[in-house]
């Protein structure tokens, strides 16, 4: 019964060393254990997916350590908020009368929205937006006045419902485009982050350049006999859009689409009025001889005919009699099969409601090669610096029951960071290896404040005193704890890009350190000062 | 009156024979030159240092290159040519970099058109790193703006904490002027070691005031005390970081190698500012200070 007691004693004791020891133990689970190793992905949030497996460990790497692009950019565009609109005003005629007063804009880059709730993102007031180039929230403002509504402040940024709109598409598109473990998330507040493993910068910019605006157009004559344009159907009118398919006989290759039911209607009768179901269906010569051809279908995509085509009286007939509508099909031709892929995309996307400002970009390019370099070199630039760490605190103490469990202490902290990277899926960077690294020089740091204070003033000769010198060491590292998390909270939040991971895990170390690992370091020094165990 | 003890069989030290003025003058000299070059260089160029591509915007673009006259195929594949080139230790890796107005897509088809591997570019036009730069100042101020008043809040005496907030300010300010003479250019890196400066170097100033201001026994017993510690805290996170910065700079670890070049230079300055400005600040208020 004794010695069961003194057991149980024993743990309470050292409760510290206990829990350091579970929670290490906790983290080389997290970092080796398979059954998290799916798990791990799922409990991320999309922000933080990027990211390929370790292999061997749950580590998941960040671009710079797994290759790929990374392109980061803010939308183009400025916004009102608080904008009072009187009930009977139309959207389409605030668009042009604030058009009207913008230089670089025309109605169609102006955007207007009631306050709600718009997929998941609530707007409070009334948005007035423009997303044309070269147009400033004081020009916004301005142009706002002169057309006699009244705003509460404009911003040189796109607003939140558009933003994230933007980002749903982007990510739809990286899917689509089978970049597989791509991820897009926004920084700071403006700037959009589209990182894609294992593609090259000019993959990536294709996808996300432009606004992937896919339209079709009837090209046909109005009342004055002079030719136009309509839209009959955008990708919001669309059900399901199929794969992009090679033409038989080589020529050319084609998009199956399927209307949605509340469009079809309308979309058959777009087709009737323009003329484009007329008797007979239309030839197209759009091509040769622009001013002289019957309605053609117009496949437009950011402004630009990437085909023209007739409509066959098998397709004209049903518009014309009103049953295409109970069936809407339809099929859209390209010249080949790469463009159809891409009219494919920017369909099943949908059109980003803002451009990507390419011109003030940040852009990172690593090659497979290359960060598997940065692995191994960054592994061995903290190598070295735990060595230099070891030898000067050997030098200082010569005592290795101080410095030996000083050493381990750090490195202990160095696997529980692992460890909840592992956990929590963070992706793992050259920046998150610098705040290793920094957690270990402020650890190390604290336990040397540890072993000075405790072995201060003569040998440990009792638990009580080591208490008391315990407390008052325990003061200064909480202290410089602080100071060291509000030093870095700034670069946790701010767009410096790579630099988050390292502000994020050197502020974990230190609460981790300050927790756990630094408590038990001193549990560890008296049970060998004290010679009590 | 006891000299210092201090590790590492450092010199003794034994601050009673010398003045306040005299402790003082060195790191208030110091910082006062380093601010004049901080002054000049920002009334010249129009930022407190020297920008790199990151802030500024610009390319830099890692290639291989096989055969002997690597610099010299460098120079003939690009236009414009780089702005410098920087070997990697141990391979046919070059570090190239690429002032602002060059488009990235272009540069990297001008390496492969040479017949050089790309295996890795970091490209930021101008006005994104203006935000950067903009983002990288205010974040800087808003670290040490929220470390003063942490100070203050945990020593609640005016002289001790003021001597902490001066010697951290000095701490950032002599760093980013050895910047401007050596001629480094501010980097993501950089901007990273100057908050962890303003974390880092504060330990041993807290560790000073807090050994003087709270615990028993004489000004100069405590503070040497302090003084055996501090030195061995900096010494050991001066040696980490030296040796991070060789290896990562020889491995051509950019990030790695500006935090670790900007956090030697900040430790340093530390160790002075502590055991001169700080202390002195110390030993004014404790004997004549609290007395007025």
């Amino acid at each position: 019964m004794a010695d069961e007691e003194s057991t149980w004693d024993r743990i309470k004791d050292n409760w510290r060393i206990v829990l350091l020891v579970v929670v290490v133990l906790a983290s080389t689970f997290a970092l080796f254990s398979p059954t998290l190793a799916s798990g791990s992905g799922a409990g991320s949030t999309d922000a933080e997916a990027t990211a390929s497996s370790g292999g061997l460990t749950n580590i998941q790497y960040g671009l710079e350590l797994s290759g790929g692009t990374r392109i980061q950019a803010p939308l183009v565009g400025v916004h009102a908020t608080g904008v009072e609109l009187s009930n009977d005003t139309s959207t389409e005629a605030v668009r042009s009368n604030v058009a009207a007063n913008i230089e670089n804009a025309s109605a169609s880059d102006v955007t207007v929205r009631y306050a709600g709730e718009y997929s998941g993102t609530v707007q409070q007031t009334t948005v007035v937006e423009v997303t044309a180039r070269n147009v400033t929230a004081a020009e916004l403002g301005t142009a706002l006045s002169e057309a006699g509504y009244e705003y509460e402040d404009t911003q040189n940024r796109v607003s939140k419902v558009t933003q994230q709109t933007a980002v749903s598409i982007l990510r739809q598109k990286v899917n689509e485009a089978g970049l597989s473990g791509g991820s897009v998330r926004t920084v700071g507040g403006d700037v959009v982050v589209v990182e894609i493993p294992n593609a090259n910068q000019s993959q990536v910019r294709d996808l996300v350049a432009s606004r992937g605006q896919v339209l079709i157009q009837a090209y046909h004559r109005n009342e004055n006999g002079t030719y136009v344009r309509t839209t009959v159907m955008d990708s919001d009118d669309l059900q399901q859009v199929g794969n992009a398919r090679q033409l038989e006989g080589g020529r050319g290759a084609e998009v199956g689409v399927i209307v949605a039911e509340d469009s079809a209607q309308d979309v058959q009768q777009g087709f009737v009025d323009t003329g484009l179901a007329q008797e007979g269906g239309t030839e197209c010569r759009y091509e040769q001889a622009p001013n002289q051809t019957e309605p053609c279908i117009l496949l437009v995509q950011d402004g630009q005919v990437l085909n023209s085509f007739g409509v066959r009286e098998t397709l004209a007939q049903p518009m014309r009699d009103g049953t295409w509508a109970d069936d809407p099909r339809f099929s859209l031709t390209t010249g080949n099969l790469s463009t159809a892929q891409e009219v494919a995309i920017n369909l099943r996307a949908g059109a980003l409601p803002a451009e990507l400002d390419l011109d003030s970009n940040s852009m990172l390019y690593i090659d497979p090669s290359q960060s598997e370099r940065f692995k191994t070199d960054s592994l061995l630039a903290g190598i070295a610096a735990v060595l230099a760490v070891s030898g000067v605190v050997f030098a200082r103490y010569r005592r290795v029951e101080v410095a030996g469990p000083m050493i381990i202490t750090a490195l202990s902290e160095v696997v529980v960071l692992w460890g909840i990277a592992a956990a929590i899926g963070y992706p793992i960077d050259l920046s998150v290896i610098a705040g290793f690294i920094a957690a270990i020089g402020t650890g190390v740091d604290d336990l040397i404040i540890i072993a000075d204070e405790v072995m201060s003033q003569g040998e440990v000769s009792s638990q009580r005193v080591f208490q008391s010198r315990f407390r008052k060491a325990f003061w200064v590292i909480g202290a410089a704890a602080a100071t060291t998390i509000v030093a870095l909270s700034p670069l946790a939040i701010l767009s410096l890009g790579q630099l988050r991971g390292f502000a994020i895990f050197t502020i974990l170390g230190v609460l981790v350190g300050v927790l756990i690992t630094r408590p038990a370091y001193g549990d560890i020094l008296r049970a060998l000062l004290t010679g009590e165990h | 009156m006891p000299a210092a003890k201090l590790p590492f069989g450092l010199p003794e030290v034994d601050y009673s024979e010398y003045t306040n003025r005299q402790l003082v003058a060195v790191p208030l000299a110091l910082l006062l030159v380093s601010l004049l070059i901080i002054g000049g260089v920002w009334l010249t160029t129009g930022a407190p240092v020297d920008l790199g591509v990151e802030f500024t915007g610009g390319t830099e673009m890692r290639v291989a290159v096989d055969g002997d006259n690597a610099d010299q195929q460098i120079q003939q594949a690009f236009d414009p040519a780089p702005s410098s080139v920087q070997p990697v230790a141990g391979e046919d890796t070059y570090i190239l970099t690429f002032g602002e107005g060059v488009d990235s897509e272009t540069l990297e088809s001008q390496a492969q058109d040479a017949g050089f591997t790309v295996s890795a570019i970091d490209a930021t036009s101008a006005s994104f790193g203006e935000q950067a730069q903009i983002q990288a100042l205010g974040g800087v101020a808003v670290a040490f703006v929220g470390m003063s008043v942490l100070v203050f809040v945990m020593f609640r005496t005016f002289v001790p904490s003021i001597a902490v907030v001066l010697s951290a300010f000095s701490d950032i300010v002599v760093p980013v002027a050895l910047m401007n003479v050596l001629g480094i250019k501010l980097t993501l890196g950089s901007v990273a070691a100057l908050l962890m400066i303003i974390g880092y170097s504060v330990d041993s100033d807290i560790l000073l005031n807090n050994h003087v201001l709270r615990r028993q026994g004489s000004f100069y017993e405590s503070a040497y005390r302090a003084m055996e510690t501090g030195i061995t805290m900096t010494l050991t996170s001066i040696a980490a970081m030296l040796v991070m910065t060789i290896v990562a700079t020889a491995f051509g670890i950019g990030l790695l190698s500006s935090i670790g070049l900007i956090l030697v230079f900040g430790l340093t300055t530390d160790l002075m500012n502590t055991y001169m400005l700080n202390m002195s600040l110390l030993r004014w208020w404790k004997f004549e200070g609290v007395n007025r």
